[in-house]
C-alpha cells in the first residue's frame, strides 16, 4: 500500500521535471512549449550517446541534459525570439513544428528501434520489507526529484537572478520598465527549462524505452499537471505531478477501470472550481 | 498528438522506383512468370504503426513487405505486372485505419491491402472491406474475433490473415504453463482487445490442461504506457509465481526492464512473454533480457531449418543488415500469398482471386501453412522458448524450443464459445 504510493511518487517525479520546464517557460515568456516533451526524449538520446561513449551514467546524466539546453538556445534565439510578437497560435504552430522535426531527426539518426542501455548495477537493487519491493533506482530518482525541486525554489528565492524571473512572471510590463532585459532573460529561461526536460529524459534512459516519438506521451501528461497545478507556478507542477503520480498508481489498485480517467477528471474539477489552477494566479 | 504522415516524399519516391525497377526489367527475367496481362502496375496498399513508441515494430514490417515486392519485381511482378507497394502509417487507432483503407482504395487505386497492428482496427476495416471490394490480408492483428466471427461466422469473405492469432499468445501458451511448476499466475497486459483475449484465453485454457492453477492478479496498461512500475507493485503485491504478458514492442522492453529492477524474475517462478521473441524486443533489451524468459511471437527467425527460412534469412540480412522480426516475415507472406493466388486465379477479379485463397498452401519462411478454407487463416506453428544468451548472436536467442502441432492449439470452426 505504502509502496505503490512511493512507487506512484517516482514515476511522477519524471513528470515534474518535465512541468517544471514547461511551467516556468509559459510563466515568464507565456509560451506553450509544445516541443517540451521532444526535449524530454533528446535528453534521452543524448545521455544513450554519452553513456555509449564513456560508459559511465554519471558522466551521462550530466552532458545529456547540458546538451538539452544546448539545443533549448538554439531554438529560442534562433526561432522563438521571432515570433513573440506573433499571434499565440503561430509560437504554437513553432513549437509544434520542432515536435516533428525532432521526431524525425531521431528516426534518422539513431534509427526507429527501441534504444535501452542496461540499467547501472550500483543502482539495480531494491529495498525488500516483506513481499513488497522498492526498487533502488526509484529511490534515487525520487531524491533527485526532490533536490531539483529545492534546488529551483532556493534558486528562485534566494538569488538575485531567480528575483528578476519572479517579477518578469508576475509582470512582464513593469520588469521592462524596470530595466529588466527580457530578452537575454527569455533564452536563460528556456535553457533552464529545456535542461529540466533534458534531465527527466536522460534519467528514464536507462528504465524505459527510448524511442522516437516517446515525448508525445508525457507532453500531454505535463500539460493536464501543468493545468492542474496553474500554468506557471512551479509549486503548482510539483503538487500536480504528484497529484498525478499518486492517482494513478493508487487508481489502478482500487478502481483500474477508471484509472485513465482520474488524472483528466481531476483536471476537469480544478478548471470548474479553480479555473486558474491549484496554485496558479488569477488573471485580470 | 502524433504526427500525421501519409505517404513522405521519400516513401512515394521509393516505392515508384521499386515500380520502374520492375517496369524496365528485361524480358529474359521474366521467364518463369506467364504473362496473364493483367493491369498494370498490380496496387498493394500497406498499413501499420510508424510513428510512436511502437513505431520500430511497423518499420520490421516495412521492411518484409520491400523486400517480398523487390524479389517479386526482379522476377517478372505478379503474373507479369510489377507490384506498387505504398505505406501508411495506422497509428493504432480505428478511425485512422479506417480512413487509411478508404484512401488506399478509392483514392490511390489500391488493389489489394496489407498489415494492420492492432486487432480493433483489423475488425473495423475488416468490416468495411466488403463495400470496399477489395481483399485484405492481416500481418499482425491477432484476435480471434477476425477469423472466428467476421470471417467464419458472418461470412465476410474479403478478410485473410496471415499471422497467428491468439491461440499462440493465449493457448499454446497455456500448454507451455502446464509443465511449469507455478500454480498462481497474474498478468501485465495492455488495455485492449488483444490484451484482455489473450488473458481469457490463458485462463480458460490452462485451468482446463491444470485444473489447480489460480489466477490472483492482473492489470492492463493503457497504450503508450512508458512506466509499468504501478502495475507491477500492484500484481507482484497479489504473490503470484508466474506472470503472463502480452505486452510488446517497446511497452515491452520498459516492463521488462522494470519488473527487472523490482525483482520480479527472482520472485517468480515463471515470466511469459508472448511477443517477446519479436526482433524489435530481443535488441531492444539486449543483455537486460533475463534467462529463462519464455517468450514467442508469430515466427521466430531461428526457426524451422528449412531452406526457405534460410534463404529468406539471408535475402532479409543483405537487404537490411540484420535478422527479420516476425512482422517482417507475416507481411513478407501476405505478398507472396497475393501472388499466388492471383497466378493461380488468372485474374485480379475479386471473388475469383477470394476463391484461390481459400485453401491455398504455402512454403513461407515460417514452415508450411495452410489458409484454411472455413475462416481465411493461415494455418502454421511457432515455437515458445526461454531466452538465452548467446555469444554467436549480437542479441538474445530463443532456447529450449517447444513447438506444437497446429491441429492441438489452433480452434477449430465452429468454435465454441471461450468459457471463462
Amino acid at each position: 500500500m505504502l509502496f505503490q504510493g512511493l512507487v506512484g511518487l517516482s514515476e511522477a517525479m519524471y513528470l515534474w521535471l518535465v512541468a517544471a520546464g514547461l511551467s516556468l517557460i509559459f510563466g515568464v515568456m507565456r509560451v506553450l512549449n509544445f516541443a517540451h516533451g521532444s526535449l524530454y526524449m533528446l535528453g534521452a538520446y543524448f545521455a544513450w550517446v554519452a553513456f555509449r561513449v564513456s560508459g559511465s551514467f554519471v558522466v551521462a546524466l550530466l552532458v545529456g541534459p547540458a546538451l538539452v539546453a544546448a539545443v533549448g538556445w538554439v531554438i529560442e534565439f534562433g526561432f522563438l525570439r521571432r515570433v513573440y510578437s506573433a499571434p499565440e497560435a503561430f509560437q504554437l504552430l513553432l513549437t509544434f513544428a520542432f515536435v516533428l522535426m525532432l521526431d524525425d531527426v531521431v528516426k534518422l539518426a539513431f534509427g526507429p528501434v527501441y534504444q535501452s542501455p542496461p540499467t547501472p548495477a550500483a543502482l539495480s537493487g531494491a529495498v525488500v520489507i516483506g513481499h513488497s519491493i522498492l526498487p533502488t533506482y526509484h529511490l534515487f530518482i525520487l531524491g533527485v526529484g526532490t533536490l531539483v525541486g529545492l534546488g529551483l525554489w532556493l534558486f528562485l528565492e534566494k538569488t538575485s537572478f531567480g528575483l528578476v524571473i519572479r517579477a518578469t512572471a508576475a509582470d512582464r510590463e513593469m520588469a521592462r520598465a524596470l530595466g529588466v532585459r527580457s530578452s537575454r532573460l527569455f533564452t536563460w529561461v528556456f535553457v533552464l527549462g529545456a535542461w529540466l526536460a533534458g534531465l527527466g529524459g536522460a534519467l528514464s534512459m536507462p528504465v524505459r524505452a527510448i524511442s522516437p516519438g516517446m515525448g508525445e506521451f508525457i507532453i500531454i501528461e505535463a500539460f493536464v499537471v501543468v493545468v492542474l497545478g496553474g500554468l506557471g507556478s512551479l509549486r503548482g507542477a510539483f503538487v500536480g505531478a504528484l497529484l498525478i503520480g499518486l492517482l494513478h498508481a493508487y487508481g489502478l489498485l482500487f478502481m483500474p477501470v477508471f484509472e485513465l480517467a482520474l488524472g483528466y477528471m481531476a483536471m476537469a474539477a480544478v478548471l470548474i472550481v479553480r479555473p486558474w489552477g491549484l496554485f496558479g494566479v488569477r488573471e485580470g | 498528438m502524433a504526427p500525421r504522415r501519409g505517404t513522405t516524399r521519400r516513401r512515394f519516391l521509393q516505392s515508384a522506383a521499386l515500380a520502374a525497377a520492375g517496369l524496365g526489367l528485361p524480358k529474359a527475367f521474366a521467364a518463369e512468370t506467364p504473362d496473364l496481362k493483367l493491369k498494370k502496375p498490380i496496387k498493394i496498399g500497406c498499413q501499420t504503426i510508424l510513428s510512436g513508441p511502437l513505431g520500430g515494430y511497423g518499420e520490421f514490417m516495412r521492411k518484409g513487405t520491400v523486400l517480398a515486392v523487390e524479389e517479386i519485381n526482379k522476377a517478372g511482378g505478379i503474373g507479369g505486372s510489377p507490384i506498387e507497394v505504398n505505406f501508411r502509417d495506422e497509428e493504432l487507432k480505428v478511425d485512422v485505419g479506417v480512413k487509411n483503407a478508404r484512401y488506399f482504395v478509392q483514392d490511390w487505386g489500391a488493389d489489394f491491402l496489407i498489415g494492420i497492428d492492432s486487432s480493433a482496427v483489423a475488425l473495423a476495416v475488416g468490416e468495411i472491406m466488403p463495400s470496399l471490394d477489395r481483399i485484405l490480408v492481416v500481418t499482425h492483428g491477432a484476435t480471434e474475433k477476425f477469423n472466428e466471427d467476421l470471417v467464419f461466422k458472418r461470412h465476410n469473405r474479403h478478410c485473410f490473415r496471415v499471422c497467428v492469432p491468439v491461440y499462440q499468445d493465449g493457448i499454446a501458451s497455456a500448454m507451455v504453463a502446464k509443465d511449469l511448476p507455478v500454480k498462481r499466475w497474474a498478468t501485465i497486459s495492455p488495455d485492449y482487445e488483444y490484451g484482455h483475449t489473450s488473458w481469457k484465453m490463458f485462463r480458460a485454457y490452462l485451468k482446463k490442461l491444470k485444473p489447480e492453477v489460480e489466477f490472483v492478479g492482473e492489470s492492463f496498461a493503457k497504450f503508450g504506457t512508458v512506466d509499468f512500475s504501478s502495475h507491477i507493485t500492484k500484481v507482484m503485491g497479489a504473490n503470484p509465481e508466474g506472470i503472463f504478458s502480452t505486452e510488446w514492442g517497446g511497452e515491452a522492453v520498459a516492463m521488462v526492464k522494470q519488473a527487472r529492477l523490482f525483482k520480479v524474475f527472482e520472485q517468480t517462478k515463471a515470466v511469459m512473454i508472448g511477443m517477446g521473441a519479436a526482433m524489435d524486443v530481443l535488441q531492444g533489451l539486449g543483455p537486460d533480457y533475463p534467462d529463462g524468459t519464455w517468450a514467442s511471437g508469430r515466427y521466430y527467425f531461428g526457426y524451422p531449418d528449412t531452406p526457405e527460412n534460410k534463404r529468406f534469412n539471408d535475402a532479409f540480412r543483405k537487404r537490411w543488415d540484420g535478422p527479420p522480426s516476425y512482422p517482417s516475415e507475416t507481411s513478407y507472406t501476405a505478398i507472396h500469398a497475393i501472388k499466388k493466388a492471383v497466378e493461380k486465379a488468372k485474374t485480379l477479379d475479386v471473388p475469383k482471386v477470394i476463391e484461390a485463397m481459400e485453401g491455398l498452401e504455402l512454403d513461407r519462411p515460417a514452415g508450411k501453412c495452410v489458409i484454411r478454407k472455413e475462416d481465411h487463416q493461415a494455418v502454421y506453428a511457432v515455437p515458445w522458448g526461454q531466452i538465452k544468451h548467446d555469444p554467436k548472436f549480437p542479441m538474445p536467442t530463443l532456447a529450449n524450443l517447444k513447438v506444437f502441432p497446429t491441429d492441438e492449439y489452433y480452434r477449430k470452426p465452429p468454435f465454441a464459445p471461450v468459457e471463462g
